[in-house]
C-alpha cells in the first residue's frame, strides 16, 4: 500500500465520477433515509450466490455486487477488467491491480461527507430512535494543510505534567484591586473559559484596545505563558473602569459586584462570536459567557384560593443566598434537623451548610396579606405562595453568600461559618424534582443516578476583615486535587482542608459531566 | 437457497430497512470500545505489522491474522446484549 493513492483510480475519475460515487455511498453504503434503506435491503446481495453477509463489495464501474470472501467480486473484476470495488460495510475502495485497499484523497473526502449526511438523517428519525441514539458522532481531528504548516513553524511544545505550575500566576495589587484580582483568578481557572480563550475563538468586532474579551484573551496568554513573575493587570483595570463606571476609583469594591459587571461587559463585547442564531433576542445570545454561566431560575407563584400557578423563568449568572444572622427571617427550616448526611456535609445542629442555604432558597414562601397578587384564575387579589427552583443549571454555578448587610438599620459583615462540599448534587433543587415530588413520585434513588446535576468545586473567593477594610483572596483548583491560594502576587500551595475550612464568600462549582447539545 | 439462509436474508432485510442494523452497529461499537476490545486488537495489529514486512502488509493479511483473535476476545456480555436486542426487534416485528 503506497501512501499516495494508486494510479489505477485515474481510469475511474472521468466524467461525472464524483456524483456517481456519491450515489453509491448514499444508496448502498451509508443509507440515511428510509427509502435508500429499503433499496439497500432489497438489492445488496451477491449477484453470483445470493449471500449478503460475506463482505459484500460493489463494482465501481457497473452494477454488480459480489462477495469478497468467496472471491465472486474478484472474478467479476478479472473478467470485465473493472479493477475498482467498494466495500459496502465500511466504504473502503479496493483496487484489484494493487490487491489492496487504497486511499484516494478526493474519494475519502466524498466518503466522509456522505457519512456525515447519513448520520444526520438517522439522528432526526426520532420515531425510530432506540436507546443507542446516533446523533453527531465524534471523529478524530485531522490537521489541515495550514495547521500542519503552523505546527512545523512552531516546534516548541509545552508538556503538562502533574507538578507543573502552568496557568498559575500572581497579580500585582494596583491599589485595593484585590476585588478584581480574586475574580480574575477564578475566571482564568474555569476550564471551559480557558479552553475557549486558548483556542483563540474570539472574533473581535470592536475598536482596538477597547474590547474586554480581547483583554481577557491576552490575560489567558499571560497566565499560560509559563512566566512565573506576577502579572500587572493595568490594561484590564483601565478597561473595567471605562466600561463599568460604578467600579472606578481606588476604593475597595465588592468582588461579587465586579464578577457580575465583568460577565456583563464580556457578554456585551462577545457580539462578534454569536453565530447569528439568536441575534434578535438580546437576552438569549449564544456567546461563551451565556453558554457557561447562564442558568434559568423558575419562579412559581401559587394562588392560595384557586391553586392556579403562574410560572416565570428568569436568567441568572449567580445565586445569592441569605445567611443565618441576617435581618431577613431565616431559621428554622424544618423542626429538628435529623443530623443526616446530605451532599457530604454533616448537619449537626449549629453548623450551617450550603445545602441548608439552598434549601431555604428554594422553599415555598408565603407572601403575606400585604403582598397580594392579582390571580388570573380568580380575577382578584389573593394571597399566594412563591417558590424558586432551578429550571436550567449553568455549566458553572456561582454561589454568592450574602455576607455584607447593607440594610437601613445596619451595615455589617456576617461572619458565620458556612460549610460547603467539594462535590454538590443540585438535583433536589431542580424544578423537575419539585414537580415529581408534587406528583407523589419520590424518585430519590433515580435522581442520584442522574449525572446531569453533579458539580465539583473549583474556586473559592474569601474576604478577610470588616466591611470598611478587608482583603480578598482566592483558592483555585489545579489538575484534579491540587489547590492553590492566590493572594494578589503570592501563590502558595493549599490543602483541601484549608479550602473547606475557609469562610467562603463566592463559591464556584463546575458541572462534572458535559454533554453535547 | 436453503430455508435457513432465506430466513437469514429476510431478517437482514428487515434490520436494514428499519435502520436497526445501523443502531446495532453503533451499540456494538460503543460496547467494544468500552470493554477495551478495540485497544487490544489495535495493539495486536501493530504487533502483526511489526513482525511482517511493514511495507508490504495488505488489509487482507491483517484481516486474516486478527479475525480469529478478534472473534475470541468479544466478551460474552456483549454477545448476550446484542442477541437480546435482535430478539426483541424480531418479536416486535413478527410479521415474518
Amino acid at each position: 500500500m503506497s501512501p499516495a493513492a494508486c494510479s489505477h483510480v485515474n481510469g475511474f475519475k472521468v466524467d461525472n465520477w464524483k456524483q456517481n460515487l456519491r450515489v453509491i455511498y448514499r444508496c448502498f453504503v451509508w443509507s440515511g433515509s428510509a427509502e435508500t434503506r429499503k433499496r439497500k435491503a432489497k438489492s445488496c446481495v451477491c449477484h453470483v450466490c445470493g449471500a449478503h453477509l460475506s463482505r459484500l463489495h460493489s463494482c465501481l464501474y457497473c452494477v454488480f455486487f459480489g462477495c469478497f470472501a468467496k472471491k465472486h467480486i474478484h472474478e467479476h473484476a478479472k473478467s470485465k477488467r473493472h479493477n475498482l470495488a467498494i466495500d459496502l460495510l465500511y466504504g473502503g475502495i479496493y483496487c484489484f491491480v494493487c490487491q489492496d485497499y487504497i486511499y484516494d484523497k478526493d474519494m475519502e473526502q466524498i466518503a466522509k461527507e456522505e457519512q456525515r449526511k447519513a448520520w444526520k438523517l438517522q439522528g432526526t428519525c426520532s420515531h425510530l430512535f432506540a436507546p443507542a441514539g446516533i446523533g453527531e458522532r465524534y471523529s478524530t481531528w485531522e490537521p489541515t494543510k495550514r495547521e500542519l504548516e503552523l505546527l512545523q513553524h512552531n516546534p516548541k511544545r509545552r508538556r503538562i505534567t502533574t507538578n507543573c505550575t502552568i496557568g498559575l500566576r500572581g497579580l500585582i495589587n494596583l491599589g485595593n484591586t484585590c476585588f478584581m484580582n480574586c475574580i480574575v483568578q477564578a475566571l482564568t481557572h474555569t476550564p471551559l473559559l480557558r479552553d475557549f480563550f486558548l483556542s483563540d475563538r474570539h472574533k473581535c468586532e470592536m475598536k482596538p484596545n477597547s474590547c474586554l474579551v480581547c483583554e481577557m484573551s491576552q490575560l489567558f496568554q499571560e497566565f499560560y505563558s509559563g512566566h512565573r513573575s506576577p502579572h500587572i493587570p493595568f490594561r484590564l483595570l483601565h478597561l473595567v473602569w471605562t466600561h463599568a463606571r460604578h467600579l472606578a476609583g481606588y476604593e475597595q469594591q465588592d468582588a461579587h459586584e465586579f464578577l457580575i459587571a465583568a460577565l456583563d461587559v464580556l457578554h456585551r463585547h462577545c457580539k462578534g462570536d454569536d453565530n447569528g442564531k439568536k441575534a434578535n433576542n438580546p437576552n438569549h445570545c449564544n456567546c461563551i459567557i451565556d453558554q457557561i454561566f447562564t442558568g434559568g431560575l423558575q419562579s412559581d407563584v401559587t394562588c392560595q384560593v384557586c391553586h392556579g400557578v403562574s410560572t416565570t423563568i428568569d436568567p441568572f449568572w449567580d445565586i445569592s443566598l441569605d445567611l443565618p444572622g441576617s435581618s431577613t427571617p431565616f431559621w428554622p427550616l424544618s423542626p429538628g434537623s435529623d443530623g443526616s448526611v446530605v451532599n457530604g456535609e454533616s448537619q449537626m445542629s449549629g453548623a450551617t451548610t450550603l445545602t441548608d442555604c439552598l434549601r431555604r432558597f428554594t422553599r415555598p414562601e408565603h407572601l403575606g396579606s400585604s403582598a397580594k397578587i392579582k390571580c388570573s384564575g380568580c380575577h382578584s387579589y389573593q394571597e399566594s405562595t412563591k417558590q424558586l427552583t432551578m429550571k436550567k443549571l449553568p455549566i458553572v454555578a456561582c454561589f454568592h453568600l450574602k455576607r455584607f448587610e447593607h440594610s437601613a438599620k445596619l451595615r455589617r459583615k456576617i461572619t458565620t461559618y458556612v460549610s460547603f462540599p467539594l462535590e454538590l448534587d443540585m438535583t433536589p433543587f431542580m424544578a423537575s424534582s419539585k414537580e415529581s415530588r408534587m406528583n407523589g413520585q419520590y424518585q430519590q434513588s433515580m435522581d442520584t443516578l442522574n449525572n446531569d446535576n453533579k458539580y465539583s468545586l473549583f474556586a473559592v473567593v474569601n474576604h478577610q476583615g470588616t466591611l470598611e477594610s478587608g482583603h480578598y483572596t482566592t483558592f483555585i483548583r489545579q489538575h484534579k486535587d491540587q489547590w492553590f491560594k492566590c493572594d494578589d502576587a503570592i501563590i502558595t500551595k493549599a490543602s483541601i482542608k484549608d479550602v473547606l475550612d475557609s469562610e467562603g464568600y463566592l463559591l464556584f462549582y463546575h458541572k462534572q459531566f458535559l454533554e453535547y447539545e | 437457497m436453503s430455508k435457513e439462509s432465506q430466513l437469514r436474508a429476510l431478517v437482514n432485510q428487515k434490520l436494514i430497512e428499519m435502520g436497526e442494523r445501523e443502531r446495532l452497529k453503533e451499540l456494538l461499537r460503543a460496547r467494544l470500545i468500552e470493554c477495551g476490545w478495540k485497544d487490544q486488537l489495535k495493539a495486536h495489529c501493530k504487533d502483526v505489522i511489526r513482525e511482517k514486512d511493514s511495507e508490504h502488509v495488505t488489509v487482507e493479511d491483517l484481516v486474516a491474522e486478527i479475525t480469529p483473535k478478534g472473534r475470541a476476545l468479544v466478551p460474552d456480555s456483549v454477545k448476550k446484549e446484542l442477541l437480546q436486542r435482535i430478539r426483541a426487534f424480531l418479536a416486535q416485528h413478527a410479521t415474518l
